[in-house]
């Protein structure tokens, strides 16, 4: 085979994989809870931080999956109890609040360790061999996590009892009080799995990208794009979101350029805003 | 009263002259600095995507404020410090500009910040109050009144083409850069050095500014191009990212780069990892081996401390603005347009990059290339006094 249409394709791959990881979590708070996220790539910027900062312990980088989760729980769980409990189904206000919250994580995140950029070093430097073709060993492996992680998520949802739970939530919250689920708790627990799936996007990142305080800003808006295509509240309708929409910017971009790929998902968006508006595929 | 004390009339007295002469004084201080100080409005991007550089713009403005009043200040008077941020919209610059002029009546302004703020400075200010542009920049700008202290794409990439086509060989390049002016202008540059050099361009793109950009599509397309030199004009977060990939595909090992805003912050993003056979060509590196440098660094370090914002070519820029601003007025004796632009021509000032001297209102400096060393510079090449190629008479 061509050795650069492996390259390419594989990039395609990558490009899917890292956005369904990146915008996971953005699809569980969003879809299950109705609470638009606007801090969702602050949590990915902890991610990457948490990662740094085991990294620069000198620990090894599997140890930054834990303190991340660590870290986005405590946060994920005082931002719960804090704010966004007394706003769900106020979708628009949770905007706003999430708005600024945003800015508060950066700033924290600011005055800990300045505005300059940090970077982590490749946990697993050095490339395989795909189809007679070098590949970023790293790359690689979060490519394979990004895909297994989204079947067991699929296979959970589905087959558990919690998401049969979480589904019931999400369809009527009175009648899922009523025939005894705790809904407070559930809504709290859905919030705080999202915020860590979001960390835990940043720890897989970490290596591959800059990490500075306004790194987050990044994802957010393909992270909304993403939602916009697929529909929310399904993992079929996010991986098909996450596949127009990073298919659509790789292919581009490897054929006419970046600006290019840039205008052809931003032309997706508006086309599916307008004609589609539930996406691909909606829960409804 | 509750302690038993009683209010003489005369402490009611002492206390009303106290108040009255407390409640007159910011009149009084207000009315003192407007006669004795000069004042220098300082645009420096405290947010932005450049903010990244506000806190070194900013101690280096109050260091060189600091020298300027150690050696006499500016026609006699104390110099004085107005910073502005210039990390917002144009517009807002212009008004902030406008503001500086009839309300503080600054006598002079110096800036750090991109091309579209700039030219919305110039178009307020009118050339009434003399400015110094301090940045890296694409040159062009020649306006009455402005006088740019940055190093330009003919300085950066004349002597770094020429010094890689004769010493390495490099034949073929790829130019790689964000979309907006600088990048463009600096490659129309660099394809004519290229071909003087007898390479040849074996690829060229642009990438928008602004959203956040992924290099694996253009990382595959060098990787197929097979060129021996890349040309790297993306700035920032962009130029973070494209080195990272670059090097995780293994690039790095068999294709040199050289980049033209690759300072201090960056490089530390970048990472050792990432850096090997990467170079940049600028005007100032913090550990340039000079004597001025060293002078600069030390007490730049003496007053903020060892772990203070790291030094760049920004930052350095906003200090040498200020020296050159002061000492161009102080040669001129006056703020008066047509003066200072009689003076500055030929004037030479001794900044941490070495001595500037002013032609057509750009300066010929020395230009360093450096080689990226893990998250360190370490000058490989000086060409010294290299001439800014701008023609503003």
């Amino acid at each position: 085979m061509d050795p650069i249409a492996v390259t390419i394709a594989l990039n395609i791959i990558y490009e899917i994989t890292t956005l369904f990881v990146i915008v996971l979590g953005l699809a569980i708070v969003f879809g299950l809870l109705k609470v638009m996220n606007l801090a969702h790539g602050e949590f990915i910027m902890v991610g990457a931080y948490a990662a740094y900062f085991c990294q620069d312990q000198g620990w090894p980088y599997i140890m930054a999956i834990p303190f991340a989760l660590f870290i986005a729980a405590i946060l994920g769980y005082l931002i719960e109890f804090t704010l966004i409990r007394h706003l769900y189904r106020r979708p628009f206000d949770t905007l706003l609040v999430t708005w600024g919250l945003s800015f508060l994580l950066r700033e924290v995140i600011e005055l800990v360790y300045g505005k300059g950029f940090q970077s982590l070093s490749n946990p697993i430097p050095g490339s395989i061999d795909v189809l007679g073709e070098p590949y970023p060993s790293y790359r690689a492996l979060v490519m394979v996590i990004a895909i297994l992680s989204a079947l067991v998520l699929w296979v959970w949802y589905r087959r558990s009892l919690t998401g049969a739970r979480v589904k019931a939530m999400v369809e009527n919250p009175e009648l899922a009080r009523a025939v005894g689920i705790r809904v407070d708790s559930l809504a709290r627990h859905t919030f705080v799995v999202g915020t860590c799936f979001g960390a835990l996007a940043g720890v897989m990142l970490a290596p591959l990208t800059r990490v500075e305080p306004f790194m987050g800003l990044d994802y957010i808006l393909t992270s909304f794009f993403v939602l916009v295509v697929g529909g929310v509240g399904t993992i079929l309708g996010l991986s098909s979101g996450a596949g127009v929409i990073g298919g659509v910017q790789s292919v581009v971009s490897n054929l006419f350029g970046e600006t290019s790929g840039y205008f052809g998902v931003l032309l997706i968006a508006i086309l599916f805003l307008w004609l589609k508006p539930n996406g691909l595929i909606s829960r409804s | 009263m509750l302690n038993g004390k009683k209010t003489s009339r005369r402490t009611v007295l002492k206390a009303t002259l106290g108040g009255a002469a407390l409640a007159a004084a910011p009149g009084l201080i207000k009315y003192a600095n407007a006669a004795s100080n000069f004042k220098i409005g300082l645009f420096i991007p405290l947010s932005g995507p450049a903010a990244l550089f506000g806190p070194s713009a900013k101690n280096c403005g109050e260091l060189a404020i600091d020298e300027v009043n150690k050696s006499g200040g500016v026609l006699g008077r104390q110099a004085k410090l107005y910073i502005t941020d210039a990390g917002v919209p144009p517009a807002e610059a212009a008004k902030s500009a406008v503001r500086l002029m009839l309300r503080d009546k600054v006598d002079l302004i110096v800036g750090n910040h991109d091309g579209a703020v700039r030219q919305a400075i110039v178009g307020a200010v009118k050339g009434k109050i003399p400015y110094v542009y301090s940045p890296v920049y694409e040159g062009g700008e020649c306006s009455p009144n402005v006088f740019m202290l940055g190093e330009t794409p003919q300085q950066q990439l004349m002597p770094t083409i020429d010094h890689f086509a004769k010493t390495k060989g490099v034949k073929s390049y790829y130019l790689i850069g964000n979309d907006y002016v600088w990048p463009r202008v600096t490659n129309k540059l660099a394809k004519k050095y290229i071909a003087a050099a007898g390479g040849n361009v074996v690829g060229e793109e642009y990438i928008p500014f602004g959203p956040a950009n992924k290099f694996e599509s253009a990382v595959t397309r060098i990787k197929s191009a097979k060129p021996d030199l890349v040309v790297i004009t993306l700035v920032g977060g962009d130029n973070v990212n494209f080195n990272r990939t670059f090097a995780e595909f293994g690039l790095h090992k068999n294709i040199s780069r050289v980049a033209s805003l690759l300072e201090e912050n960056t490089l530390m993003g970048i990472g050792a990892e990432s850096s090997g056979n990467l170079y940049s060509s600028m005007a100032y590196f913090a550990n340039i081996e000079s004597a001025e440098n060293k002078a600069f660094v030390s007490s730049y370090k003496a007053k903020f401390g060892a772990k203070a914002p790291v030094l760049n070519t920004l930052a350095e820029s906003n200090y040498a603005g200020i020296i050159f601003g002061a000492a161009l007025t102080n040669k001129a004796g006056t703020t008066n347009a047509a003066k200072l632009a009689a003076t500055a021509e030929g004037l030479t000032v001794s900044t941490p990059t070495g001595p500037v001297t002013m032609r057509n209102r750009h300066t010929d400096k020395n230009m360093y290339l450096a080689v990226c060393n893990g998250t360190q510079f370490k000058i490989a090449k000086v060409f010294n006094k290299v001439p800014s190629g701008q023609t503003c008479t």
